[in-house]
């Protein structure tokens, strides 16, 4: 295929839908990770809890069916992805008890809790299935699409709000959009969003004014389970309807540095998570090009690096520039005195 | 004899650790159970698989099951490497998680050096493992640098590099090393001059054995008695101490991550010139990861760090042997892992154990004060 297609089919409607569904499980994580990171207490574990909420949510939704026989069909998919938050919330528990409560260092605890969920997972896949790679064998639910009505007649606009086939996006796609704004009224419009906040900045600050610093962490971590299991299922039941051995790829880690290179605000990072996303389907569809597919793996870790430099160089600037103008207005206060 | 305050405090710090690793191992027993349909015979497996079974026969004495033996050893040999890279970083409080790419790295520019140089053995063996620890060296001052100068994340920096260097072994590995007439991707086998020599016969445990010493000493000594060695560990034990101490704590953090560097680059030209004898296009399987776990276990102290590699390899080699017989994967040593990992870390754990046994016999020890109190009244 000649360079010219492939720009061709870059700078289609068809690729912005592909960039949606690539940006999903990156943008519910990097939420989450912006909030434990707010919060002061960063959440390392993102990877591990997605990838336990994928599998529990693959696993518990086809087996539902042979639990529970007479239920309506749309309801395993369902249940798999209760499961799938509800491990990924003990998780995250465990990862906030033994940081909060017994001094562990919350990096190296998040380490294990990312070990536990990679050797845990094909562990039992292999109890269940006898299979170390996938759980092909296991009929798994998808989690229902979202069709938005009358648009699909319009050209551009139908594949645009309901992606290539018409088919809709995933509702974990939906759920990033609508979390994303829930996420920013809840950090900057409540109470709570202020209290967090200022608990990452000073704890001992926030603590003297009547905040309980440790409550608020505990919910902080919690709340990056949450989005990070919702992250996880959209792998698994939506994305792909199957779990692979190590199907997040790294995904918990790129959110981190989304968060760092959004500036450390939602919309930010939910901009940062897409620009990830836009730069593994770019890769995607460079592959079709005569190109060593190993160039085309770097593309994603080289933006990551180069979006934590920018990301650094700028607020070194930031702090460079504050720090002047205190200087400016300090001899402006002195001369003039 | 009576034991002096450290003796006593490095006592206390193994018996912890001892207790540790028995609680995990029991955890992960219990798990075991609730899956397997033979969990004694797998665990025996685990914890007795990788000993050579001596036996007393009519012909004499028999070792049976030497590769297994020889397979804990390599297997070590490479957990001490990477786990004293591990240690260096952590004891400057640096969490780098880029050994595996430094692996792979290593591996890469000692292979290269293999085929694509020829020269007396003893200069070629130095010649690759120089060019392996110089790739490690470069790959960790890269996220050094990034971290002392820029202040990038060094976890989220390293990992992303750790897939770089993969694609770089790949992209030169398939383009230009591999020979074609293979029907896998490999390159030919090293010559001999760059092979390491063997030290134990029916193994494949080399003279990286020696090395290995070496590197811990080496490493001891750099910790212990280099003024670099002395600012690294203030920079992780106080970074504003140090800095306000005239420590040059940018060059200190760097410097941390490339020596760090070059022994999990020394790491690769093991498995490379010692192990594999060629590249192939999986070298690694993720062990520069393990070195956390074995830097933990020895506290990140560089002389510790032999037992807790040794511990560790030993763990992994039966877990690969239960895998074999019976019906537990190995990925159980992975559960381990992270419930040793969590119980180190979690430090308050034992002061908790204390204040709740004390609140305990506090009442009791109380009234006896309480009675003697009267009885001298």
């Amino acid at each position: 295929m000649s360079l010219d297609t492939v720009l061709g089919s870059i700078f289609t409607v068809a690729f912005i839908a592909t960039i949606i569904r690539i940006s999903t499980p990156l943008i519910l994580p990097a939420l989450g990770g912006l909030i434990s990171e707010l919060a002061g207490v960063i959440n390392i574990a993102l990877e591990g809890l997605m990838l336990v909420a994928a599998f529990l949510g693959v696993v518990v939704g086809a087996y539902s069916a042979q639990w529970f026989p007479g239920w309506p069909g749309w309801v395993y998919p369902w249940l798999g992805a209760l499961a799938g938050i509800l491990v990924s919330l003990v998780l995250a528990w465990l990862l906030a008890f033994v940081h909060l409560e017994l001094g562990a260092d919350i990096i190296l605890a998040a380490l294990a809790i990312n070990i536990l969920a990679q050797g845990g997972t094909v562990f039992v896949m292999f109890a269940l299935t006898g299979d170390k790679g996938s759980t092909s064998t296991l009929a798994s639910p998808a989690l229902p699409n979202i069709v938005i009505p009358f648009v699909n007649r319009i050209p551009v606009l139908g594949v645009l709000f309901n992606a290539e086939n018409m088919t809709g996006y995933n509702i974990m796609t939906y759920a990033a959009l609508v979390l994303t704004v829930l996420v920013w009224f809840v950090l900057y419009r409540m109470p709570f969003g202020a209290h967090l906040r200022a608990v990452g900045e000073n704890p001992e600050a926030a603590a003297s004014v009547g905040i309980n610093v440790r409550r608020v962490q505990y919910t902080a971590i919690l709340l990056s389970g949450l989005l990070a299991a919702l992250g996880g299922l959209n792998l698994s039941m939506g994305y792909l309807t199957i779990f692979q051995a190590n199907m997040t790829a790294g995904r918990g880690f790129i959110a981190l540095a989304a968060v760092y290179l959004g500036n450390r605000n939602p919309i930010g990072t939910v901009i940062a998570a897409v620009i990830f996303g836009a730069a593994t389907a770019l890769g995607a569809q460079m592959g079709t090009l005569n190109v060593p597919p190993q160039y085309i793996e770097m593309i994603p870790p080289f933006v990551t690096i180069a979006a934590l430099v920018i990301y650094n160089l700028r607020r070194q600037a930031q702090l460079a520039a504050n720090a002047r103008k205190f200087q400016d207005k300090l001899e402006q206060e002195h001369g003039a005195g | 004899m009576t034991l002096s305050q450290k003796q006593k405090q490095y006592l206390m710090e193994f018996f912890r650790i001892l207790a540790v690793i028995l609680i995990a191992l029991a955890l992960g027993f219990l798990i075991t159970l609730l899956v397997s349909e033979e969990p004694v015979q797998a665990f025996k497996e685990l914890l007795t698989g990788p000993l050579p079974k001596i036996s007393w026969t009519e012909a004499g004495l028999k070792i049976r099951g030497i590769n297994r033996f020889g397979n804990w050893l390599e297997d070590s040999i490479t957990l001490i490497l990477v786990g004293l890279a591990v240690a260096v970083v952590f004891r400057a409080k640096q969490f780098s998680l880029g050994a595996e790419g430094q692996i792979y790295l290593g591996a890469l520019a000692a292979g290269i050096i293999s085929l694509h140089t020829s020269a007396p053995a003893f200069i070629h063996i130095t010649l690759a493992l120089l060019a392996a620890a110089g790739a490690g060296f470069v790959w960790g001052l890269i996220p050094g640098i990034l971290k002392a100068y820029v202040n990038a994340d060094e976890i989220v920096s390293t990992l992303m590099l750790n897939v770089i260097a993969v694609q770089i072994y790949r992209l030169l590995l398939i383009q230009w090393l591999r020979n074609p007439d293979y029907g896998y991707i490999a390159t030919d086998f090293f010559p001999e001059t760059a092979v390491l020599p063997l030290v134990i016969p029916g193994t494949r445990v080399t003279i990286a054995l020696f090395l290995t010493i070496i590197a811990v000493v080496a490493t001891w000594f750099l910790m212990t008695r280099t003024p670099l060695g002395y600012e690294i560990r203030v920079v992780g034990d106080n970074l504003k101490f140090a800095r306000y101490g005239g420590i040059n704590t940018r060059r200190v953090i760097a410097l941390s991550m490339a020596v760090s560097g070059i022994l999990a680059g020394l790491a690769g030209a093991h498995l490379s010139m010692g192990i594999l004898k060629q590249l192939t296009l999986n070298i690694s399987f993720g062990i520069g990861f393990e070195g956390i776990v074995v830097a933990l276990l020895a506290r990140n102290d560089p002389k510790a760090v032999p037992l807790a590699g040794l511990f560790y390899g030993y763990l992994r080699t039966g877990a690969q042997i239960m895998e074999r017989s019976s019906d537990v994967t190995r990925e159980v040593v992975l559960i381990i892992q992270a419930i040793i990992i969590i119980l180190i870390t979690a430090e308050r754990v034992l002061p908790l154990i204390q204040q709740w046994r004390m609140r305990r016999k506090l009442p009791q020890e109380l009234s006896a004060d309480h009675s003697e109190a009267a009885h001298v009244a």
